[in-house]
């Protein structure tokens, strides 16, 4: 069963990852109110606070479903407390300097630092390279932790048995393998190819950069490699999210525990490669892309969502459709996250045919469908995790108090925050600028709508922010 | 074309709420006698069998459309070349030289025929966005240094269209923006 110390490390992650979470939506809240012309940032000071923001808030729910993958994970396999300590460190110093390249040395390449961006000289030489030094340690950090997970499963499980392949073509397998440790295997592998994707990413860029002009990388390459990084642990850190609910919903609302089925596996072992390939969406409109890859992405992406739609959420609506269940602030969260992944599956789907990528990337729907499954899903997962594990394992009385009034603030907050990016998107409102040209104005409304509405999303994560980390901090100061 | 997309989306937003809230008001409901759903598996295959459809036949209707394809055997009655850089537009009715760049000072292409930009970026990724009078994104492509983008578009409407970077390529991305007419 899971120990102090694993309990004491889980709870020192959910605390920092909701610091960070109210530190980074802050920043997404500055952002908005700037381009609402409120406030006033220069536009490199507005492109600072983007990239941290960005790579802020993908770096904390991938860790939020690491540790939480790692907690559930102590029930069926021994797991590494170094390497969960390990990582811990190594995302703090990691996040550390990557705060102060942006904020003091004024890089500022965007989350996604697109090649040759980084290494042009708009900012200081330093800052380039701690901004490369920081991805690295976080990248050290995250793939030392990835690969210790993925080696526990397989002290206990085989290869076949860890991917659940006993489980096709045979309805009674003599081992059975865990709907949680199957999707955990799926999305730690996807995390390793990605993670290894930015390795070289890294090396690429710290080559060209110590080269002197020597040697230059392609850019092409460079973008596929840095999409199938981004692309894919985006899509993974989800999928962690996923492993959670498989393991943890039923047995909240009290129902028998889920079990790995002849199409749970198959759909689950599609999932992987389909996901893999989806990465190629993001290049539709680099027209010197080969078609056939351009293709490949429109099918890949279209198939990725079948296993997602007609298992996990076909899963879930089975699990609570006329069926009497204990309901409580965690499961519901678990169902509302996976009603805002659905939605924001179907605008990244929308997005993901080429012919409305012509009119639509790099529009505001693009952060409005990655904001959906990101806002309104996996972090509602994850919060349903930390709410439970709190509630679990720390010896504060548990109230009720305000539970309707949180919800209600998060979803009208996240309707209208994630609404002002759609129609912004369909309204051709661009991304990432900083301020709006005259012809464009319409995006300071949105905008504004946008911020105004965040903050209210921002109240209801502050309230759960009180109440989780409060018995977050009593357990891990009790002896 | 982007409002009935945002329309379409809509209407799938408010089916799938519609759904859960139906699914979770059924449990709320529900008591000990409650048997859940009767075969379930079965309804998974139709359900998985219409998505299924639904996305081939997607596929089927949006891929003809992509970019690529568009005018694909068709002699463009103008070529205008573009090079991006941080942060400008360079247009010009003749190719580029990236080490002594210029452009033209104006551009017009002709109205109902089919004319090719072909865009590369003299520093770092851009995107050639091209915007309607109306201010409609209607048109696009990126700008990536070493490669040669080719977009064919034929302009039904006379008038004046702007250009907008699409792709962050830093702190004046925003001032970024161009334009021709078309006549």
């Amino acid at each position: 069963m899971e120990n102090i110390r694993l309990r004491k490390i889980t709870a020192i992650w959910i605390v920092a990852v909701l610091v960070l979470f109210v530190a980074a939506i802050t920043l997404g809240i500055i952002m908005r109110l700037n381009q609402a012309a409120i406030m006033k940032l220069s536009p490199a000071g507005f492109y600072e606070n983007m990239t941290v923001h960005g790579l802020t808030m993908i770096g904390i729910w991938f860790v939020a479903g690491m540790a939480a993958v790692n907690f559930i994970m102590e029930r069926y396999v021994k797991t590494s407390y170094s390497a969960n300590l390990f990582a811990f460190i190594f995302t703090v110093i990691g996040v550390i300097l990557l705060w102060v390249s942006a904020f003091v040395g004024k890089f500022h390449a965007g989350w996604t630092f697109l090649y040759p961006l980084p290494l042009r000289p708009l900012w200081d030489s330093w800052s380039i390279v701690l901004f490369l030094v920081s991805l690295s340690i976080l990248g050290v950090g995250w793939l030392v932790w990835t690969v210790s997970l993925m080696a526990a499963l397989l002290r206990k499980y085989s290869i076949s048995q860890v991917f659940a392949w006993q489980h096709i073509g045979n309805k009674n397998p003599e081992i059975e393998t865990p709907p949680f440790v199957l999707i955990s295997m799926i999305s730690l592998l996807g995390v390793l190819t990605s993670l290894i994707a930015a390795v070289v990413v890294l090396v690429l860029l710290f080559w060209e950069f110590f080269s002197n002009g020597t040697f230059s990388n392609d850019p092409l390459l460079m973008k596929n490699l840095t999409y199938y990084f981004g692309h894919t642990i985006a899509n993974e850190m989800l999928y962690l999210g996923l492993a959670v609910i498989y393991e943890l919903f039923a047995e909240i609302s009290g129902r028998p525990k889920w079990k790995t089925t002849w199409y749970v596996a198959i759909a689950w072992n599609l999932t992987l490669f389909f996901v893999l390939a989806a990465f190629l969406h993001h290049m539709y409109m680099d027209f010197a892309q080969p078609q056939s890859l351009q293709l490949i992405g429109q099918f890949a992406s279209y198939l990725a969502s079948l296993p997602s739609a007609a298992v996990t959420v076909f899963s879930i609506i089975v699990a609570v459709y006329r069926t009497k269940i204990k309901w409580s602030m965690a499961n519901l969260l678990f169902i509302i996250g996976t009603c805002g992944w659905i939605i924001g599956g179907v605008g990244a789907l929308i997005d993901a045919t080429i012919s409305n990528n012509f009119v639509l990337h790099n529009t505001l729907w693009v952060p409005a469908h990655f904001h959906t499954y990101n806002a309104m899903g996996n972090v509602l997962f994850s919060l349903g995790f930390f709410y439970w594990f709190s509630v679990q394992y720390s010896k504060s009385e548990v109230t009720n108090k305000l539970q309707s009034l949180k919800i209600a603030l998060l979803i009208l907050g996240g309707i209208g925050f994630l609404a002002a990016f759609y129609i912004a998107g369909a309204d051709s409102i661009p991304r990432r600028y900083s301020n709006y040209p005259a012809e464009l104005a319409a995006g300071k409304s949105y905008a504004l709508l946008g911020a105004v509405s965040a903050i209210i999303y921002l109240i209801a994560i502050l309230m759960f922010f009180v109440n989780i980390s409060r018995r977050c901090l009593s357990m891990l100061f009790a002896r | 074309m982007q409002h009935s997309i945002l329309i379409f989306f809509a209407i799938l937003t408010l089916v799938i709420v519609g759904v859960f809230v139906y699914v979770y008001l059924s449990s709320v409901n529900a008591n000990e006698e409650s048997k859940g759903m009767k075969n379930a598996l079965h309804k998974r295959g139709w359900f998985l069998l219409i998505l299924v459809v639904v996305l081939a036949m997607f596929a089927s209707i949006t891929i003809p459309k992509s970019p690529y394809f568009a005018f694909a055997n068709d002699t463009p009655a103008k070529v205008i070349h573009v090079a991006a850089g941080q942060f400008y537009f360079m247009m010009s009715y003749n190719a580029i030289d990236p080490k002594n760049p210029s452009s033209d000072p104006s551009i017009e292409v002709p109205v109902n025929q089919v004319v090719e930009f072909r865009v590369t970026s003299l520093d770092v990724n851009h995107n050639f966005g091209i915007y309607n009078d109306k201010n409609v994104l209607i048109a696009q492509t990126q700008a990536m240094p070493g490669y040669v983008n080719r977009l064919r578009y034929k302009f039904t409407t006379p008038g004046d269209y702007n250009i907008f970077c699409l792709e962050y390529c830093g702190s004046g991305h925003q001032v970024m923006r161009s334009s021709f007419t078309v006549k």
